[in-house]
């Protein structure tokens, strides 16, 4: 009986997440699979926004019960690259588990979960032709010289995978490292009689003679380079004006509709998680504002405190904290939203051990240099291609190599390990969550004034650590004001209106107010905005 | 000269005097007015304002009357849905509109703005109108294609003209935004209290009160020193409090600015007030983006708004100050210090100089974003009444104006009414047509002015020809081939803007016919300084072909025979050689 049970129950969760039984990343396909197995569930529901260039879906999920926008949002983007696998993964695992393991939080918190923004590049990596790409399937003239895609990558050793090609040749800038001679590092300082220098390109050939190496490839506008904030126009990938792809305006569209939405987790190489962005005050007080502000760092700060206790993987090379047009930043500086960002993985940092026996290491670590350390330490294979000598049409008569690191490897774990990583951000995200605005009222005082006349005094709690709109969010339009509502008719009002607007209210602060009224019943007292949730109070008179 | 040329001659000179026969023996009621279409196909009154259904009709008629100048043709749909009408003007017969250099205009951006409208409607009708009467606008319409936008924002338009307004509203579009936060969206706009379909100025008596009506023009309201008492309190424009939060017309139309939705250096709401989304989130700017986009010929491009007599150029803010280099400037100062002659009382100026702050502003985006050279247009000053600079809203004058040029149609006499919130008050003052809209008996002229200014702007656009072609014998059967390019206008075929982000294609001169060896740009022929182009020298990329300059480009062929030249710019137009 006790085995049926459990055979059961695994045969419940496998009929839930059959694809959770795979080895790799999954397809495009799969993962609409397994969001309309999330949305099968009753607490979610499953919309398409678009499809991109590429004729792929723009999934959203919307995870919640009752009337979700009203309620304190979180919104959970992934696929931000299209090179992050694990992003997507991460997604779609938090989102499973918010419905599976986490059903008592959908009460009072409207989840939106966007699990692959650039779902065009995202299929490169089950192309037959793998590389790590970041734009969509739009045509745009990357090197802006008037023809497009005409210098794209080519597979020369034609093992599936663009990677690198090194050059033998006394104009290179580049020698083997010392201590992993297949990896490449920039030549400095003297050069030692007798080393080999290499030019180095990614794989391909010149196709438009133009001295450059598939500067212009098959591929369009990347997500996270197209945001308004500090977009960087007619650079590669980025574009001519912000904001110009189907699946960005969609998804745009959909969040300015949702006034709920308090919060940002954006699974992307940005990290503000591991370390909190500093306060620049010059930058602050610039008009275009140019640092978060001081009050949001310190929500920043204590964010992260939460993220570090509950993540393991202690932070190793996290310094991208924020490019040009990325999505994170646009939340925070556009969208006036608190936005919290994190790759979720990356490779730890690889401790040199003191052992007399092995001699110490010779030269400097680099990240490829650590990614091998800790690939051997895993006991990883297919990790590199081996350098294997191509005709290449460019270097007629030249040794030309092709090999290096594959692609997606630095930036995305063996699917074997996603499911701890993802289990951990679900229990950021839930803590999160748990930390989101919350109005209340106390010391209700109801004082009969003479003449039908009655006083009414109440305080508006936050009792939350967050305030009900970061500093940012108090500037934007796109944040509601904390609306506190009487509904009593205007004549009936003495003292006080209909409506009163307030700006903010502080961790655990409180507003206390108060109005005349005439006569007598019940009135509700109402108090919030769709981020914060609405309390409501009853008061007899 | 031959006979038959002859014959030719003296029989278009018969049938041109037969031709005039039937106007000499009716009644002539017209004398023609120099530089005014005499006798047009189309009928116009341009002393008054057109709504969006006006402005339709008279496009339609423009375009019926004038096929083979004229091409219309609707480049989207505003937020309520209408059509947003453009036409194409340009002699069809010499070749596509869409392949000569081009001058994009567009007006009424700000709803309120109105004339913006008229004035490039007039241009319209005016080119196509002169077409057969001068020589000049027959060459610059041969040469050039004007793309004529009239009203870029028709749903407020109608709204404006329709509704019950002030001068300055709803200077958004029809979309509704929460203007207070308050989780409504537009709950509390102005309100019509006296139904006379302008929203003009509420006062009310009171002891507190710091103005007096002025004992010599009861219309004025006038100030009292700080020690006297005054008679009458300020309420602002016509309005009550509609929902309840103690405020008057906190929340109506818009709002938004549709001239900080383009797309080159936006920002959001809370860094400018205006902003709506994000670039090109409207669907007006949006229709017209996509219209750019899809036509690299445009190489100028002009934008109409009041109020204030000026040429404005970019860049919108001071944070994009670097993206104006001098010999951008160079231009726009040529163009726009010949505007200021052209149009008396206007002055040509720099937006965040000498306006104020403009990120996403339309013009920003045509120059940063396209290297379109243009420019803003104020429309209207007060220099047009008595032709003193009064300066903007000076109530003295607008008083005297309305005394002594527009006899008082201009003013809402003060009324008694009723107010729900207020009690007893007072509606009057200037209607909504008065102050940045053009009186009808000045609308024709400053219509004119500010077209000339966009011809001129047109006329400038590049014009390419190929000047000379020159062939040396190098032995061996080997010739050399060198052409010259010639600019003959004052804008290159790519703004210093452009070249440094590469914004559009390299111009392409290429040889068909003869078997190329190799080519090259030839930077300095006197000391041979060359630059070879080893990809595919049949078609040599030219980067730039600088105004008033010239550009040689030379191939070695092998082998005799004819051959033929083309170039093919895409701000510049074509051009053509053979042998």
């Amino acid at each position: 009986m006790k085995q049926n049970f459990i055979f059961f129950l695994i045969a419940a969760f496998l009929a839930i997440f059959p694809a959770s039984a795979q080895d790799d990343y999954p397809t495009n396909k799969e993962i609409a699979k397994r969001l309309q197995q999330i949305a099968s569930s009753g607490n979610a529901k499953l919309l398409s926004l678009t499809k991109t260039e590429g004729g792929q879906d723009i999934w959203a999920l919307q995870i919640g019960r009752g009337d979700l926008e009203n309620k304190p949002a979180i919104a959970i983007t992934g696929g931000v690259e299209g090179f992050h696998m694990l992003s997507v993964e991460m997604a779609l695992q938090v989102a499973e588990q918010l419905v599976e393991e986490h059903s008592d939080l959908l009460e009072s918190t409207t989840f939106y979960v966007f699990p692959n923004m650039s779902p065009d590049a995202y299929a490169q990596y089950h192309s037959n032709l793998k590389y790590e790409r970041s734009g969509n399937a739009a045509k745009v003239d990357q090197d802006r010289d008037g023809e497009v895609s005409e210098d794209g990558y080519e597979d020369l050793n034609r093992d599936g995978y663009i990677t690198e090609m090194r050059i033998e040749s006394p104009l290179g800038k580049y020698i083997a490292h010392k201590d992993y001679p297949q990896i490449l590092v920039e030549a400095e300082g003297r050069a030692e009689s007798g080393e080999k220098r290499y030019l180095k390109y990614y794989e391909g050939v010149d196709n438009d003679k133009d001295q450059k190496f598939n500067e212009d490839p098959t591929e369009g506008i990347a997500f996270n380079k197209s945001l308004t904030y500090k977009f960087a126009a007619f650079e590669p990938l980025a574009g001519e004006f912000p904001v110009s792809q189907e699946e960005t305006r969609a998804l745009l569209n959909y969040l300015f509709e949702r006034w709920n939405i308090f919060a940002f987790v954006t699974f992307a190489p940005e990290n503000n998680l591991s370390n909190p962005l500093k306060y620049d005050k010059s930058g602050a007080e610039k008009r275009l504002v140019g640092s978060m502000l001081e009050k949001d760092v310190a929500i920043n700060k204590m964010v992260s405190d939460l993220y570090n206790e509950t993540v393991s993987l202690k932070a190793y090379n996290q310094d991208n904290q924020g490019k040009g047009g990325d999505f994170f930043q646009w939340a925070y500086f556009h969208f006036g939203r608190l936005s919290f960002s994190t790759p979720g993985w990356w490779v730890p940092e690889m401790k040199q051990e003191k052992n007399d026996s092995i001699p110490s290491k010779k030269s400097k670590i680099t990240p490829e240099t650590n990614f091998l350390a800790w690939a051997e330490k895993e006991g990883l294979n297919d990790i590199f291609v081996n350098w294997t000598e191509v005709d290449h049409p460019d270097f007629p008569n030249r040794k030309v190599e092709v090999g290096g690191i594959r692609p997606f490897k630095m930036t995305n774990p063996p699917y074997s390990m996603v499911d701890s990583i993802a289990k951990q951000h679900t229990d950021f995200v839930v803590k999160l969550a748990e930390m989101k605005p919350q109005l209340e009222f106390h010391n209700l005082k109801t004082e009969k004034l003479s003449g039908g006349l009655t006083r009414i005094t109440v305080d508006i709690l936050n009792n939350s650590p967050l305030p009900t709109h970061s500093e940012m969010g108090e500037r934007s339009r796109w944040l509601q004001k904390l609306q506190i509502m009487v509904n009593k008719d205007k004549e009936d009002i003495l003292a006080g209106n209909t409506i009163k607007l307030s700006g903010k209210l502080g961790a655990y602060e409180k507003e206390t107010i108060s109005w005349i009224v005439r006569g007598g019943g019940t009135v509700t007292l109402k108090a919030g905005a769709p981020h914060t949730g609405y309390a409501s109070l009853n008061v007899k008179l | 000269m031959k006979p038959n040329n002859i014959i030719n001659i003296s029989v278009l000179g018969i049938l041109s005097f037969l031709l005039s026969i039937p106007a000499g023996y009716g009644q002539e009621k017209f004398f023609r007015a120099i530089g005014t279409p005499h006798k047009p196909k189309v009928e116009v009154s341009w002393n008054r304002y057109y709504t969006y259904e006006g402005i339709v009709d008279i496009m339609e008629k423009i375009a019926k009357a004038y096929p083979d100048l004229t091409r219309m043709e609707s480049i989207g749909k505003s937020f309520e849905g209408k059509d947003i009408y453009l036409l194409t003007i340009s002699d069809f017969k010499s070749g596509d509109p869409d392949k000569k250099p081009a001058m994009y205009i567009d007006g009424n951006i700000h709803s309120n703005e109105i004339q913006g409208a008229e004035f490039s409607l007039y241009t319209a009708w005016y080119l196509t109108e002169m077409f057969d009467e001068l020589d000049f606008i027959r060459d610059l319409l041969q040469d050039k294609t004007f793309y004529i936008n009239p009203t870029i924002n028709p749903d407020a338009r109608n709204n404006y003209m329709n509704e019950p307004n002030t001068p300055h509203s709803p200077r958004s579009g029809m979309i509704v935004l929460d203007n207070d936060r308050d989780g409504m969206a537009g709950e509390d706009g102005f309100d019509d209290l006296n139904g006379d379909n302008d929203i003009t100025m509420m006062i009310r008596k009171s002891p507190t009160g710091r103005y007096i009506k002025d004992p010599q023009d009861a219309r004025r309201l006038i100030r009292v020193e700080p020690e006297e008492k005054g008679e009458y309190e300020m309420l602002g424009y016509e309005g009550k409090d509609t929902d309840g939060d103690g405020e008057v017309n906190e929340d109506g139309i818009g709002y938004y600015d549709p001239n900080r939705d383009w797309g080159w250096n936006w920002q959001p709401d809370h860094i400018q007030r205006g902003a709506y989304k994000y670039p090109f989130s409207l669907p007006e700017s949006r229709a017209v983006m996509e219209f750019v986009m899809k036509h690299p010929n445009i190489a100028g491009a002009q934008s109409y708004h009041n109020y204030g007599g000026m040429i404005l150029r970019g860049p919108g803010a001071e944070e994009d100050k670097d993206t104006y280099n001098a010999e951008d400037v160079k231009i726009y100062d040529a163009i726009g210090k010949k505007g200021e002659e052209m149009i008396p009382g206007y002055r040509y100026l720099v937006v965040y100089k000498d306006l104020y702050s403009v990120f996403g502003g339309e013009l920003d985006w045509f120059y940063g974003g396209r290297g379109i050279y243009t420019y803003t247009n104020e429309l209207m000053n007060s220099y047009q009444y008595f032709h003193k600079n009064e300066g903007r809203g000076n109530q003295e004058e607008e008083l005297k104006v309305d005394r002594y040029l527009t006899f008082g149609d201009a003013f809402v006499p003060w009324e008694e009414f009723d107010h729900p919130q207020y009690g007893k008050i007072e509606i009057g003052g200037f209607k909504k047509n008065f102050g940045r809209a053009h009186p009808g008996f000045l609308l024709e002229q400053d219509a004119h002015r500010n077209m000339a200014f966009t011809i001129y702007h047109a006329y400038h656009t590049p014009k390419l020809s190929i000047t000379e072609v020159n062939e040396e014998h190098l032995g061996g059967g080997l010739k050399q081939i060198t052409a010259t390019i010639y600019n003959e206008r004052l804008m290159p075929t790519h703004s210093s803007q452009d070249l440094k982000h590469n914004i559009e294609r390299p111009d392409y001169v290429s040889i068909s016919g003869a078997n190329v060896v190799t080519g090259m740009v030839v930077n300095d022929e006197d000391f041979n300084k060359v630059e070879e182009q080893k990809h595919n020298p049949e078609k040599i990329k030219v980067r730039n072909i600088p105004g008033m300059e010239s550009v040689k480009v030379r191939w070695i062929v092998s082998g005799n025979g004819s051959y033929r030249i083309t170039v093919d710019s895409a701000k510049g137009g074509k051009a053509e050689w053979r042998k």
